[in-house]
């Protein structure tokens, strides 16, 4: 019993691989490209999968920043994914609601909020539960790493 | 005799029109009262039929060929058969050799009915739609440039949502991008020949009239860009230049001679036409034996390079050369239309039948030159 360690269900959902992160000169850029992208994906499967796809792409970005101990930059990765989450799953009930047939893409979604659930109880299990954050020139805070990841997992479970 | 041939090649048609539906497909449940599963259930009489098809057509290009060298056939006949061929193919079930104009339909229903990009939307995704019945490779994003999703507008607006409209709609489209070809084709070779040569060869019927293959309309971009080079108004020929590469991208090819026109045309230069055209034609045929890179070469991909054959019209090797080689390309259809598998050895005999027929040619060319 207490030998066991807890397995959680594994999503075959694949994330990206990280791509330019904060402090790095080509950060910039990628979100001028990023907003520019959001024109592109026109229509509410559109919108549905670059929402999707920025809350990816800021959940393989927080899990990496956690890895390298920035713990401010990581969490506000962690914040922007579950907004971009947020903001996907009312595209799809848009859809439906427009009489297109949504299966798929739900399917989709639930494949992701499993991942996007695995990778935050591994990230839970590898980071501090609190940090204080002391930067230079103004007075330190204190980061509630397992809330806020809680609050993702939280999001995600209810929505997917 | 003149009345014979008009007759024979009518009913000839006809017979094609009426050959044509015995491909329609069974879940195709917007025309089921056309469905018979003969192609499916007789494939080696279905496969018998057709070749028997392709070889009456070619004669029947053949021998308007020779009568038209021989005066028996003039500019007015040319046009007389021409608007015979489109008139009865026009009411021909389009899905006969490809599929191609489902995807058309479909892609354009992604993106003016669903409201979604096509270029990151994939048909499959709407799981419930009636078309994905009978369309193949639903799996694939938007593979045609953004000016045949525009252009793809009309004929799906014009169909008001009824499917048959919308089929005829963008054969209406293939029918009327051939005839503008073709009076552009006359413009620039200043010939009936060459719209002989281009407009009765049975490949270009049987993808454009038949087929509907979008192919076409990008050829007729390219061959008007040029027909504005001739007339020195540089604007449009990049304008129009641009909107055909947007319709399927291997016109691009094409990009070094437009260039080439530009400069020329800037320091006020004389151009070598028929230079162009055969460097147009070495171009297009490059791009054409590259196809099987991306995917396979489809028979309708020869539209692409006989534009500029048929415009060096003068030149007999390159006529018979490109014949044979559209005979055997018509010829690549059979192995699939007999065993109904795209697995071997269907792609082993589509290799060995689209080049038999230009080897003959050359061989027998090379004979002939010796005796």
């Amino acid at each position: 019993m207490f030998l066991t360690t807890a397995i959680f269900a594994e999503s075959s959902y694949v994330l990206p691989y990280p791509s330019a992160m904060q402090g790095s000169k080509f950060y910039t850029i990628s979100l001028i490209w990023d907003e520019i992208r959001k024109y592109w994906y026109f229509g509410d499967f559109g919108q549905f999968k670059y929402n999707l796809g920025e809350s990816d792409k800021y959940l393989v970005e927080a899990k990496t920043l956690f890895e390298y101990k920035q713990y401010f930059l990581g969490l506000n990765a962690l914040r922007k994914s579950k907004d971009y989450y947020n903001k996907s799953h009312p595209f799809l009930l848009k859809a439906h609601y427009k009489g297109k047939d949504t299966r798929k893409n739900l399917i989709l979604f639930e494949s992701a909020s499993a991942k996007h659930i695995e990778i935050l109880l591994k990230m839970k299990s590898e980071v501090p539960e609190e940090f204080t954050w002391e930067p230079e020139k103004s007075p330190p805070t204190k980061l509630y790493l397992h809330k806020e990841i809680e609050n993702s997992i939280n999001v995600r479970q209810k929505e997917g | 005799m003149k009345k014979i041939l008009y007759i024979s090649y009518f009913v000839f048609l006809c017979f094609v029109c009426f050959f044509s539906y015995l491909f329609v497909d069974r879940n195709l449940k917007f025309i089921s009262l056309f469905f018979s599963g003969f192609s499916s259930s007789n494939r080696f009489s279905t496969s018998i039929i057709y070749t028997g098809i392709v070889i009456i057509f070619f004669l029947f290009y053949l021998l308007f060929i020779r009568f038209f060298s021989k005066n028996k056939l003039d500019g007015k006949d040319i046009k007389t058969l021409i608007v015979l061929t489109c008139v009865v193919l026009f009411f021909s079930y389009p899905a006969m050799l490809s599929y191609d104009i489902f995807n058309y339909i479909l892609t354009a229903k992604v993106t003016f009915f669903y409201q979604e990009n096509p270029y990151i939307v994939m048909p499959n995704e709407f799981v419930n739609d009636p078309f994905l019945a009978f369309t193949r490779a639903t799996n694939k994003i938007a593979l045609y440039g953004p000016v045949w999703l525009i252009l793809s507008g009309f004929p799906h607006f014009l169909g008001f949502g009824n499917f048959v409209l919308t089929l005829f709609g963008f054969k209406l489209v293939a029918l009327v991008f051939y005839l503008l070809f073709l009076l552009i084709l006359k413009k620039i070779s200043g010939n009936d020949k060459a719209v002989l040569l281009f407009g009765l060869n049975p490949l270009v019927i049987l993808e454009t009239l038949v087929g509907a293959h979008n192919d076409i309309v990008m050829i007729f971009l390219v061959l008007f860009a040029m027909y504005l080079a001739k007339a020195k108004k540089l604007f449009y020929m990049i304008t129009f230049f641009v909107l055909s590469f947007l319709i399927k991208y291997s016109t691009i090819a094409l990009l070094p001679i437009f260039i080439f026109i530009f400069i020329k045309i800037v320091r006020k230069e004389q151009l070598n036409w028929s230079k162009i055209y055969l460097v147009s034609l070495i171009l297009m045929f490059l791009i054409f034996l590259l196809s099987p890179i991306r995917e396979e070469m489809y028979p309708w991909y020869a539209i692409w390079f006989l534009p500029f054959v048929v415009l060096q019209y003068k030149n007999k090797i390159f006529k018979y050369l490109s014949i044979s080689l559209c005979f055997g390309l018509l010829l690549r259809y059979i192995p699939f239309i007999y065993l109904g598998t795209y697995l071997e050895p269907t792609p082993t005999i589509r290799q060995i039948v689209t080049f038999v027929p230009t080897a003959l040619f050359s061989l027998f060319y090379v004979i002939k030159k010796k005796i």
